[in-house]
């Protein structure tokens, strides 16, 4: 769903991405981890078209974000790593603003079930987002992103600052993302949520993939080991 | 997503402080436009009375001479105030909207006029122009500086750009809702002077409306511009306000010192002083020449004779009166000539700069520009001459006073007439619509990106 072919991003003489091939399948979550500069956020960027590769190509499904950036924005949804939002408009009033930038013209019971299905209490969904947590914000965020039905999901440090429950909340609902068949490709530190949830991880060193590994074939201090050694 | 774009920015306290400020500001100005008729008025309805009383004064003291009572009567021509011009109230306070003049030589008269507190001139008027001219596009600035920044300082451009290709068609949105929510206010201002200032409905009060309209449109284009840099909040306020400051500070100054350089008006004070000396000289001169020389001048007044070795006659003395306008008359000429090319070269210069422009053509709508004031100096040449035809007879026949029917001798009226030339007033305006625009597309890229 996700493919990333020879991507590389140069910034005068700094490549902050070299050559990366990478593969993110339906229905799998893919975690990028690296050091902060390793090239994580400018990958997710290179998928949203927010900037231009320097040479390879960002693939989403079959559309080229280069060549069909309509297309491939349609299949895609994004969180980042803190989701703001207008901070004069509920909650509810802001995804319904978020979707129908999407082209989505959802009745007000479908607002609400995706703030649900995300867990945002219930009185919070008429409140002004101006006193809304970072959790409660990324909430918003995820039902966004849900509210778009896409193919395939961008995550830039998602759970970075949210509270342990808040993040094993979140996690689930990733989890189930991905059993729905949406392909998942989120940039972390977080090296135990990673093994925890992810199918796939790879380790971003100076805009180089040093190691790709399966989730399932080692364990999370293993994985901690390798990363300390490759990065 | 309009809705929600509407509910967003009428939360804003910013939204509804920038609003209310041109509302009331607005009405303020329509106050004192209100004042400013209703003391023109004022000043006209004693003025009628003034010249009543006057000329029963005038005739009661001198039943006889008509020509004494000439030396001192004056009468008087209205400069018509167009109810626009409590919009636009322009030169009206500098330049009399009543001229008294006897008969007597005119050059000297012209210049001869009630002037009102000179401090409260120097301020200039709080009128509606004021409002639309200086006041509007800084509300302007401050509501849309930031349109596009604040989504990126305050990270919500992200999450937008990620759910469409359409960025720009959300800002083009807000921008609307700002332009419309002004508008709104613009148009409710207009009603409102309307009816309070009792204007009436027809093609120059249209032209003051559209012209209104474009200026604030021309404004919108020019945010729209700016904020397609995608620069910072703090660089935009920057731009923005020293566009404002360069358009509606530097700019008209530069015009009205570039247009004293080129056309300075030495003649101005050597008009007064050639007129002064045109008869002032001939006290002491024979009398012959003088005669001789108002007769060339008037050739119907032949039949009239200054009497034979007199050392005064209302007839040499008008004649010698008649000479300080004929030896002023060169320069007064070249005066005029030199005025128009000023009101000349200040339209065409401010045909590039759609502030000083738009002053201009509401000043010229509401008959408060220089042009009027011109035109109604050569419409008092016209009046004054009248008279002077019309007395002359009498005066050197010795017709008594008391013979003349001065209940005719009202004051009269002066109303310029001009048409609206719709292309001239819109053009400059519709212009620097489509150049900011125009130069806004090539930053359209930069609506795709971050």
């Amino acid at each position: 769903m996700l493919k990333a072919i020879d991507l590389t991003k140069k910034y005068g003489n700094h490549t902050a991405l070299n050559q990366l091939n990478l593969t993110v399948n339906e229905g799998e979550i893919f975690a990028l981890l690296g050091q902060n500069g390793a090239g994580k956020t400018t990958t997710i960027n290179c998928f949203l078209g927010f900037i231009k590769p320097t040479s390879g190509q960002a693939l989403v499904g079959d559309a080229s974000v280069a060549t069909s950036p309509a297309l491939s924005k349609k299949y895609l949804a994004y969180i980042p790593e803190t989701v703001m939002l207008y901070p004069h408009l509920t909650g509810l009033q802001n995804l319904k603003f978020f979707s129908s930038l999407a082209g989505f013209q959802y009745s007000k019971e479908d607002l609400i079930y995706f703030l649900k299905k995300v867990g945002l209490q219930d009185d919070a969904h008429q409140k002004s987002t101006k006193g809304y947590s970072k959790g409660m914000r990324q909430k918003v965020g995820i039902a966004i992103a849900l509210s778009k039905k896409a193919k395939a999901l961008l995550l830039d440090e998602p759970t970075s600052g949210l509270d342990p429950k808040a993040a094993n909340e979140f996690s689930n609902i990733l989890i189930e993302l991905a059993q729905q068949k949406t392909a998942i490709l989120m940039a972390t530190h977080d090296i135990f949520r990673a093994k925890e949830i992810a199918h796939q991880i790879g380790i971003l060193n100076a805009g180089n993939l040093v190691s790709q590994v399966e989730a399932a074939s080692l364990t999370a201090l293993e994985l901690e080991e390798l990363y300390l050694q490759t990065v | 997503m309009n809705q929600l774009l509407i509910i967003s920015f009428f939360k804003t306290k910013a939204s509804w402080i920038g609003l209310a400020s041109i509302f009331f500001a607005g009405m303020l100005s329509l106050y004192f436009g209100g004042l400013f008729i209703e003391e023109t008025q004022e000043n006209e309805r004693r003025a009628i009375l003034l010249q009543k009383e006057n000329i029963e004064r005038n005739v009661q003291h001198h039943p006889k001479d008509i020509g004494l009572l000439l030396y001192y009567q004056k009468f008087g021509l209205v400069n018509q105030v167009s109810p626009l011009a409590s919009l636009a109230i322009g030169q009206r306070d500098i330049s009399p909207s009543i001229q008294r003049v006897n008969i007597r030589n005119l050059e000297e008269q012209k210049y001869n006029s009630r002037l009102a507190n000179p401090v409260y001139q120097l301020i200039g008027n709080f009128d509606f122009s004021f409002v639309l001219v200086y006041f509007i596009p800084l509300v302007i600035i401050a509501l849309c500086f930031n349109m596009i920044s604040e989504e990126k300082e305050g990270g919500t451009w992200a999450l937008a750009l990620s759910q469409t290709n359409n960025t720009k068609g959300m800002i083009r949105a807000k921008l609307l809702l700002r332009y419309s929510s002004i508008l709104v206010v613009l148009v409710l201002l207009l009603i409102i002077a309307k009816f309070y200032l009792s204007i009436p409905l027809n093609q120059k009060y249209a032209a003051f409306c559209l012209v209104s309209v474009a200026y604030v449109s021309f404004w919108f284009a020019v945010v729209w511009w700016v904020i397609s840099f995608h620069l910072s909040s703090s660089k935009n306020a920057l731009v923005l306000l020293t566009i404002w400051v360069f358009l509606n500070v530097i700019v008209p100054a530069a015009i009205s010192g570039i247009v004293s350089l080129v056309y300075p008006i030495p003649e101005t004070f050597g008009t007064v002083v050639k007129s002064r000396e045109g008869y002032h000289n001939k006290w002491d001169k024979e009398k012959a020449p003088t005669i001789q020389k108002f007769i060339k001048h008037y050739p119907q007044l032949a039949q009239y004779k200054h009497p034979k070795g007199a050392r005064f006659s209302w007839f040499w003395y008008f004649a010698m009166q008649q000479m300080g306008d004929d030896e002023a008359s060169a320069q007064s000429r070249e005066l005029q000539q030199k005025v128009k090319k000023r009101i000349r070269l200040s339209e065409n210069t401010a045909m590039f700069f759609p502030s000083a422009h738009t002053q201009l053509v509401l000043n010229s709508l509401a008959n408060a520009g220089l042009q009027n004031q011109l035109n109604f100096m050569q419409a008092l040449e016209k009046f004054h001459e009248r008279k002077r035809l019309y007395f002359y007879p009498k005066i050197f026949s010795q017709t008594a006073s008391t013979t003349e029917k001065w209940d005719k001798h009202t004051l009269a009226k002066y109303e310029e007439q001009s048409e609206v030339n719709w292309l001239q007033l819109l053009w400059p305006l519709l212009l620097g619509i489509g150049i900011c625009l125009g130069a806004a597309r090539l930053n359209q890229r930069k609506f795709y990106h971050l």
